[in-house]
């Protein structure tokens, strides 16, 4: 359905076309195909179709037809899925009022892929769109490609070759895209439809991301993004350019009408008007859009002497060895790492020191210090978070998610569980698709306990339960928020509640106290970690790493303790500051 | 259409297509597919070539076809809750033990007897859509007569019949919005008379594809060429007279939205390198290109499906 083409055969009535003006504004363009085909089928007599079907083709016909310039008419082709109101009115707003280029701007977890699937849906039903182009992160490919079959019925297809470029409908990651050979082959081509997921990433005109999208030929288009004005308006206007330039005016008067400081708006008003023709922000706040509660407690739990002993002695290895180094941080991160992991399990710890060992040179002082550890875990005879975990899993008496970040604690307390006749499942990054789903059933079924060491990625929805169990934590809060959306998001009917195993007097106890009390990370509202971390890492190092140059260079608990709260004053004050910018747009 | 009527157009389209239907309910079809649907809907060409070239016997597929998703899946459930269900067999058991040391669990109730794939047709899915597509592809062109009435005349009578082109239509009125409408003409091939909702009136009619034996048909006193541009001057006639107010209102839209568009490039082509300019004008160019494609109103008409009817009496 190239543009160029059907104008060139509008006059030209020798390929089965013919045109005559109807009104001012519009000709009537007739097909003629038929007529030559009936015509050909006459003379060679036949072959003739069957009358049933004949009727039948017509009966189709009459109940695909498009009555309406208005109304969303996908949603009768949807019977097995009820999409939210707020859902519905931006398909609606998008289709109706926006001319179908817009930005699809909701905070997390609202459903921008059901919405851009119904827009999408809509104009296929309508016959306005047949060749679509959707670029998302590559982790996301899969989900798309799931959601639009599953969910809207719509034929779509991974890219992995470059002969996939011809199916109607491709997902592709835009890292791929970009790269020859699929460069030419999909800047060559005329899309009805381009919708873009994760669009704040090309907010930088100068990214090789940017322009290759803006050489793409496009008629409708929707940018999907959930942080649309985070760090400074000239990002958004770079957006908005896409879509459609001159919306805010030239680039200089966008400037000079709407800018003081690079995140500061002036002309709040006139801004937000011209925002609101091509940006569509549904936020959790609003009327029908409800979460459930969420509900945090702490486990504060004591070691025993053994597993204390275990802890001090790695902490001490630790410290000797950023020392040593002189404060060499980058080799020192896999250490820290032991630290974390001996809060979680002997297990875990364990490993780590096996490696350790072997990667260490034979004649290396290191080696007793490090076989010495070993010794220590021998002596742990029982795991206190293990045995907290199976009684709080006993206690609550409904399906369990428990998550850690280790392997081997993983396995350590599948076989836990499975000794106390618990039924538990494992969940992981590493398994293939089929097995994720497999375990997904048969959690959903018949086990009430599901150990996952994965939480980000796609595809594990589980509305289905309401309580986790954090076996240990994450140094990065964005993955706390990841496990919680599990299963806080819509469609949860039940208020969520979230247990975090805290061994008092280790590191752990810090971290939970800087995520849960300082920066209060369990009742922020979904959506609002990304700005604030994206933020704080514009400034400064990622926290994870900064955290674990806390723990190294701090002598003693008390500073320790100080830099904690420091840390966690300048997130809550970037958090303010994005409060007030959230709040005025 | 809902799922009466998906029910009823699936099982006609079986029933033309020669399927053999094992067993049915209000709710759904069990079929094994006839050799023409098979190759319309199973989608195994590789399949069908095969066969075509050793000559084989084909191995047609069975389905179930369910048109009520949810009084189908109450049924199953009552059946399966009923204590007269039949046992799974031994041999069926083992087969299960085994599928699910491969699978994990599965519902055994899919498993046995053997394993039909099922596919939920209701209005929007695949499937049904594909048997769209199926009815469309072998009903499109037709050339057919009326039975004449049994009783009617004498056998040394003949009945007068005039050849009629007929044709049905779908005429898009578009812009970056669209709606259609069903148009169906009917053209006497003898008098160049024109009929709308000619396709009603073949309804009510019982046609057949062979020549009733004691009828002539009139002359032709109209070419063909002829009977089509008096199909599209009716139609054009008639929608002349429509409003077209949305085509205004999307050519403003075309105009406001060149305008931005221009408004924005404008000066950055003045303010741009030179080296700079051939591409920010290729870019223009591609935006307005763009925007045309979008909001350009158009109208057009095509052909659902057409034929030549012998219908009696000379009008």
């Amino acid at each position: 359905m190239a543009p160029i083409k059907t104008q060139a055969s509008l006059s030209n009535s020798d390929n089965g076309f013919a045109s005559r003006p109807l009104h001012p504004l519009v000709d009537l363009q007739f097909d003629r195909k038929w007529f030559q085909e009936l015509q050909e089928r006459l003379t060679r007599n036949g072959p003739w179709d069957d009358w049933t079907l004949y009727r039948l083709s017509m009966e189709a016909e009459q109940a695909k037809r498009i009555e309406s310039f208005e109304q969303l008419q996908c949603l009768r082709t949807l019977p097995s899925f009820e999409p939210m109101p707020h859902q519905i009115s931006t398909a609606k707003k998008v289709v109706h009022e926006m001319g179908g280029r817009a930005i699809l701007a909701d905070e997390v977890g609202l459903g921008k892929t059901i919405e851009a699937g119904l827009v999408l849906k809509e104009y296929m039903v309508r016959g306005l769109v047949k060749r679509v182009l959707i670029l998302v992160p590559a982790s996301l490919v899969l989900q798309w490609v799931r959601e639009l079959n599953q969910k809207f019925g719509i034929s779509a297809v991974a890219q992995k070759k470059s002969h996939s470029w011809q199916y109607d409908v491709v997902v592709a990651s835009i890292d791929t895209a970009k790269r020859p050979p699929h460069h030419e082959l999909v800047a060559g081509s005329d899309y009805d439809m381009i919708i873009i997921d994760e669009a704040h990433k090309l907010k930088n005109k100068k990214t090789t991301n940017y322009q290759f999208v803006s050489q793409l030929r496009k008629k409708y288009c929707l940018l999907l993004t959930a942080t649309p004005i985070q760090n400074d308006l000239d990002e958004l206007f770079n957006l908005i350019t896409l879509l459609k330039p001159g919306q805010l005016g030239p680039q200089s008067e966008f400037a000079a009408n709407f800018v003081v400081d690079k995140r500061l708006p002036k002309n709040e008003d006139q801004l937000q008007e011209a925002l609101s023709a091509i940006m569509i922000r549904n936020r959790r706040t609003e009327g029908d859009i409800r979460f459930t509660k969420r509900i945090v407690k702490n486990i504060p739990l004591s070691l025993s002497p053994e597993e204390k002993a275990l802890y001090d002695a790695v902490t001490g290895f630790v410290k000797e060895r950023y020392d040593e180094s002189g404060g060499d941080l980058t080799s020192m991160l896999s250490l820290v790492t032991l630290q974390r992991e001996v809060c979680s399990s002997r297990d875990a710890v364990f490993l780590t020191l096996v490696n350790l060992f072997k990667k260490t040179a034979e004649d290396s002082p290191m080696r007793p210090k490090i076989w010495g550890l070993v010794e220590n875990i021998k002596n742990i005879k029982q795991n206190t978070k293990a045995e907290k975990a199976m009684e709080l899993v006993k206690a609550i008496g409904e399906k369990v998610i428990i998550f850690t970040e280790y392997r081997a604690t993983q396995e350590y307390l599948l076989q836990f569980f499975r000794e106390q006749n618990m039924i538990a499942v494992p969940y992981r990054g590493g398994m293939n698709r089929g097995k994720k789903d497999w375990m997904m059933d048969l959690f959903r079924g018949r086990a009430q306990v599901l150990i996952a060491t994965e939480a980000g990625g796609e595809g594990i929805n589980l509305q289905f339960c309401h309580h986790m169990i954090n076996f240990d934590l994450p140094w990065n809060p964005m993955r706390v928020e990841q496990r919680i959306g599990r299963v806080h998001r819509l469609g949860q009917t039940e208020d969520v509640k979230i247990f975090n195993l805290c061994t008092l007097g280790t590191i752990e106890e810090h971290i939970v106290s800087l995520l849960h009390e300082k920066i209060n990370l369990f009742e922020l509202v979904i959506g609002q970690l990304d700005h604030i971390l994206e933020r704080y890492e514009k400034n400064d190092s990622s926290i994870e790493q900064k955290l674990a140059r806390m723990l190294l260079e701090s002598s003693n608990d008390n500073e320790l303790e100080q830099q904690f709260n420091q840390l966690g004053s300048s997130i809550n004050r970037i958090r303010n500051e994005l409060g007030t910018l959230e709040a005025s747009p | 259409m809902n799922e009466k009527q998906v029910h009823k157009f699936v099982g006609r389209y079986l029933e033309a297509t020669s399927c053999n239907i094992i067993e049915k309910s209000p709710a759904h079809y069990m079929v094994k597919l006839s050799p023409h649907a098979d190759r319309e809907l199973t989608n195994r060409p590789y399949y069908w070539s095969f066969v075509d070239r050793m000559g084989a016997e084909p191995e047609t597929m069975t389905f179930l076809f369910v048109t009520d998703k949810e009084k189908y899946d109450e049924t199953l459930k009552q059946e399966q809750a009923a204590p007269a269900a039949p046992k799974p067999s031994a041999e069926d058991a083992a087969v299960n033990t085994v599928l699910n040391r491969s699978f994990g669990f599965i519902q055994s109730s899919l498993a046995v007897p053997a394993r039909v794939p099922r596919e939920d047709l209701y209005f929007g899915s695949r499937k049904l859509d594909q048997l769209f597509e199926a009815a469309s592809m072998h009903g499109s062109y037709v050339y057919l007569f009326e039975e004449p009435d049994k009783a009617a005349g004498g056998p040394f009578q003949s009945t007068p019949y005039t050849a009629w082109l007929g044709v049905n239509m779908r005429v898009e009125f578009a812009s970056d919005r669209k709606r259609e409408e069903i148009h169906s003409f009917g053209v006497s091939l003898a008098t160049g008379n024109c009929v709308e909702q000619f396709h009603d009136r073949l309804l009510a009619k019982r046609l057949t594809p062979r020549l009733p034996a004691n009828i002539h048909i009139a002359k032709n006193g109209v070419s063909f060429n002829k009977a089509l541009s008096i199909v599209e001057q009716t139609l054009e006639k008639k929608i002349k007279a429509y409003d077209y107010s949305w085509a205004a209102d999307a050519a403003t839209r075309l105009e406001e939205e060149l305008q931005r568009i221009s408004s924005y490039y404008t000066p950055l082509l003045e303010h741009a390198a030179d080296e700079a300019k051939s591409a920010i004008e290729e870019q223009f160019q591609q935006r307005q290109a763009e925007i045309s494609w979008q909001y350009e109103p158009r109208v057009r008409a095509s052909a659902i499906n057409c034929g030549i009817f012998h219908l009696k009496g000379i009008d």
